[in-house]
């Protein structure tokens, strides 16, 4: 859902599941289902989530943590090979630090 | 994800810094969406400018429509983007065809709009920039995709590719696209365009197909500069900070 958390500090494997929900909402249950989504799993060559899909986890991401998570500002200061290779262990690291 | 009804229709927005005194309204081009200015270019104009992005109709999350992609339909849609958000007026930038459609709207409300920056708008009667939608096929989109992955190092999957084929199928066999674009070819031929009275600040691509038709709009626009920008047609991917902080220079002087 997309509330503003106002519990405590989420550990890594909740953060997981929780990224792993809003990659299932954003992409679609019928395209998760043939996946096998790990931390490994890199943003654009895994997951295949295009710049607007990438808006729109960023914007459940802001919608759920609030002002405590700068997500959009920390995947500006990359720069495209970064990007390329982002995967989820990455944000699941950057979200728990953020907390 | 924030989605506002204009004229009667879903439109996907993001805004940065609601609370700033003055507006920047950004314009995706065509077969895009807003993403190109939300991660890199938006969020610097956001230190100064409240910041409104749109998907345009049938792009990105905004709802599909059949009809109404000549320019006096863009303009009426952006028209009411404005007046759903209450913004009396803006500043306006646009890329690509989002320019040819930032263009339009300070043509057409003049009031509406305070500075206008055009990035590598080209000239729809150029057969190239609409010939890619006489050309389109499945092989097409491969081809550019091959080509595409070039700039972008990002090879396209199995599922972006039938995402992005079923977009283009959508956009150039079921909608009024390719004859509303066909009927804007002398756009920038018109006399209106010489009479534009507003700052306006043309970026282009200095290896870009589309600098001569910036050239031309600087001879015609009186209160135009031309800015050459190191890169091709794809400048706000290729530079996004550059053109980010020409922008906002731009608007704040």
């Amino acid at each position: 859902m997309d509330t503003v958390a106002s519990t405590g500090k989420l550990n890594k494997e909740e953060i997981f599941d929780l990224m792993k929900q809003f990659i299932t909402e954003v992409i679609g249950e019928e395209f998760v289902e043939e996946m096998d989504i790990t931390t490994e799993s890199s943003f654009t060559k895994d997951l295949e989530m295009d710049s607007i899909e990438i808006v729109s986890f960023s914007e459940k991401i802001k919608a759920h943590f609030g002002d405590q998570i700068d997500f959009t500002g920390w995947l500006s200061s990359m720069d495209l090979d970064q990007l390329i290779n982002l995967n989820l262990g990455m944000i699941i690291n950057y979200i728990y630090e953020c907390q | 994800m924030p989605v506002i009804k204009v004229n009667n229709r879903d439109v996907h927005i993001q805004e940065l810094n609601k609370g700033a005194a003055e507006t920047v309204l950004l314009v995706h081009g065509m077969f895009s969406n807003l993403s190109v200015y939300y991660f890199n270019i938006a969020p610097i104009l956001a230190e100064h400018f409240h910041v409104v992005m749109y998907d345009l109709k049938s792009h990105g999350m905004s709802e599909r429509t059949l009809h109404g992609y000549d320019l006096n339909s863009m303009t009426d849609d952006l028209n009411g983007l404005m007046e759903a958000l209450n913004l009396n007026t803006v500043h306006l930038a646009g890329y690509s065809f989002g320019g040819l459609i930032a263009l339009k709207m300070a043509l057409r409300f003049p009031d509406k709009v305070k500075k206008l920056v055009v990035i590598e708008a080209p000239d729809p009667k150029d057969e190239k920039a609409r010939g890619i939608i006489d050309d389109y096929s499945r092989e097409f989109l491969e081809h550019y995709v091959e080509n595409f992955t070039d700039t972008t190092k990002v090879k396209m999957g199995k599922r972006q590719m039938e995402r992005n084929h079923r977009m283009y199928e959508y956009l150039f066999y079921q909608t009024s696209i390719k004859s509303d674009m066909i009927a804007e070819k002398d756009f920038l031929d018109e006399p209106e365009v010489a009479l534009l009275n507003k700052d306006t600040l043309l970026l282009y691509g200095a290896d870009s197909n589309c600098l001569e038709t910036g050239k031309e709009l600087n001879e015609k626009i009186k209160t135009s500069e031309l800015t050459p920008v190191p890169g091709d047609h794809n400048i706000p991917i290729q530079e996004p900070v550059l053109i980010a902080n020409m922008i906002n220079t731009f608007f704040r002087n």
